[in-house]
């Protein structure tokens, strides 16, 4: 019988450029790699049911792989939409997404947050390959300049966000704040188990109330 | 009449005798410029399509591979890579001129320990029953004489549960991706052969004998025929190339 879907050509083609790109940038942090290293035999599991692509991730010593098919045991499987996989990819705390979001985790989830802590922690050294094309003094002072550039960029960024979001908040009051919000849901929550428990006391009584009369 | 038993050789009728020893002139021309060749005339999707069956092969470290019709040793190094220092893959080739490139060029790139080169024909392995846990042909079944005899001996080399791989040029779906595969193959491809190569007939047979190989279905049914189980094929480019897989009991 012929296997339906994506032509594999396409998602082959993919993953390979994809894996080529993740082993290159590794290769600037070997810190990192042979954190990986220690994850080697372990095979993570992405499965996307909408659209329907699953990916498999094989760490290793000299080389991670991504693979599209994968007949042996899986150590991790995480499964879900594209969009909770796109939310978990934003998330500011990716393991409390990975815990209360819509992803379903199946098998040993402690590789798993290793996994994640590693890549949280990946510190590429963009200089080497510059030095490399552009010799050392012309390449250093290229990635000082990258280096200040991102510096800058990322400080004008994150004072932006704080900005933005004390605006939203406090002075225009458009949305709640986050405290606020975490609040409500747990009084809200509080509340409905008083409901419930008042439903159910209720109909215990009502119970009773028939049993009385008959 | 000659009752002598007869076979295609692209789309020439030749006797059986005769089939090995013209697929081999083709070879011997074509082996110094043939992963260059491959590189030219699939715009580097052969190597999209070794690498799926790579991952179909599902191979593991510490296994035993069989690769024949490896040639230049594509998939026998990605193998040799995979199965690591305590495993085995051997390239076997029934091509003197091909098997030689592809040990040179393997072992110019630092292979060696776990991979063997072996001069075999595929109908006949010599090697013993139940050796390998994975077989893999790629573009080479459609160039063996009796194809049934090449899977029954593949199958008999193969352990238990061990899986067979056939990367093959097959039929595209589509009609339309039909007819501009015909003209890129009987067009282009024998030009570029003369250009890269100096050899356009090889390329001419090269596009007759893709046209005389049993299109998806038939081969998963010799598959079946030989005794292989749980056989199935994917589809890639369009039908291009298909990649059928089989396991042994």
């Amino acid at each position: 019988m012929a296997a339906a879907g994506i032509d594999p050509t396409l998602t082959t083609a993919a993953l390979a450029a994809l894996e080529e790109a993740l082993n290159r940038a590794l290769s600037l942090d070997t810190a990192g790699q042979q954190q990986l290293g220690r994850l080697a035999g372990c095979t993570f599991a992405i499965e996307c049911t909408s659209p329907a692509i699953n990916v498999y991730l094989q760490p290793g010593v000299q080389r991670t792989r991504l693979l599209g098919f994968h007949d042996g045991p899986v150590t991790t499987r995480v499964r879900g939409a594209a969009a909770d996989f796109a939310e978990l990819a934003a998330a500011s705390d990716p393991a409390a997404t990975l815990i209360n979001g819509n992803l379903a985790l199946q098998g040993d989830s402690a590789p798993l947050i290793e996994l994640q802590g590693i890549i949280g922690r990946l510190d590429l050294d963009w200089e080497a390959p510059l030095v490399n094309v552009l010799g050392d003094v012309a390449g250093h002072q290229f990635a000082e300049f990258l280096r200040a550039g991102f510096s800058a960029g990322s400080a004008a960024s994150n004072s932006l966000l704080r900005q933005l979001d004390e605006f939203i908040h406090e002075e225009a009051r458009l949305t709640p704040p986050r405290l606020e919000v975490e609040d409500f849901y747990s009084d809200l929550q509080s509340l409905q188990q008083r409901v419930e428990r008042l439903q159910s006391r209720l109909e215990r009584l009502r119970k009773r109330m028939r049993d009385t009369h008959a | 009449m000659s009752d002598k038993r007869t076979t295609h050789f692209g789309y020439r009728e030749v006797e059986e005798d005769a089939k090995a020893g013209l697929v081999a002139n083709v070879f011997h021309s074509v082996a110094g410029r043939y992963d260059l060749m491959n590189d030219l005339m699939s715009g580097g999707i052969h190597r999209i399509w070794k690498r799926f069956t790579i991952e179909l092969s599902a191979v593991r470290g510490g296994q035993s591979v069989l690769d024949i019709a490896g040639g230049t040793g594509d998939l026998a190094a990605k193998f040799a890579d995979i199965v690591g220092p305590t495993g085995r893959v051997v390239l076997a080739d029934i091509n003197e001129s091909m098997l030689n490139v592809g040990r040179d060029k393997l072992l110019d790139h630092g292979y060696q320990g776990n991979l063997e080169f072996v001069q075999a024909d595929a109908q006949h392995l010599p090697f013993p029953d139940d050796s390998f846990d994975c077989v893999s042909i790629a573009f080479g079944l459609r160039n063996v004489t009796d194809k049934d005899l090449a899977l029954r001996s593949m199958l008999r080399v193969l352990k238990p549960g061990g899986r067979l791989l056939v990367l093959e040029f097959s039929k595209p779906a589509n009609p339309l991706l039909e007819k501009a595969y015909d003209s890129y193959s009987f067009r282009v491809l024998p030009f570029m052969g003369k250009l890269v190569a100096g050899d356009s007939d090889s390329y001419q047979y090269l596009a007759e004998s893709i046209r005389m190989h049993p299109d998806q279905e038939t081969l998963l049914g010799m598959l079946e025929d030989a005794g292989f189980v749980n056989c199935e094929y994917h589809n890639l480019t369009g039908g291009v190339v298909a990649l059928h897989r089989g396991f042994k009991a």
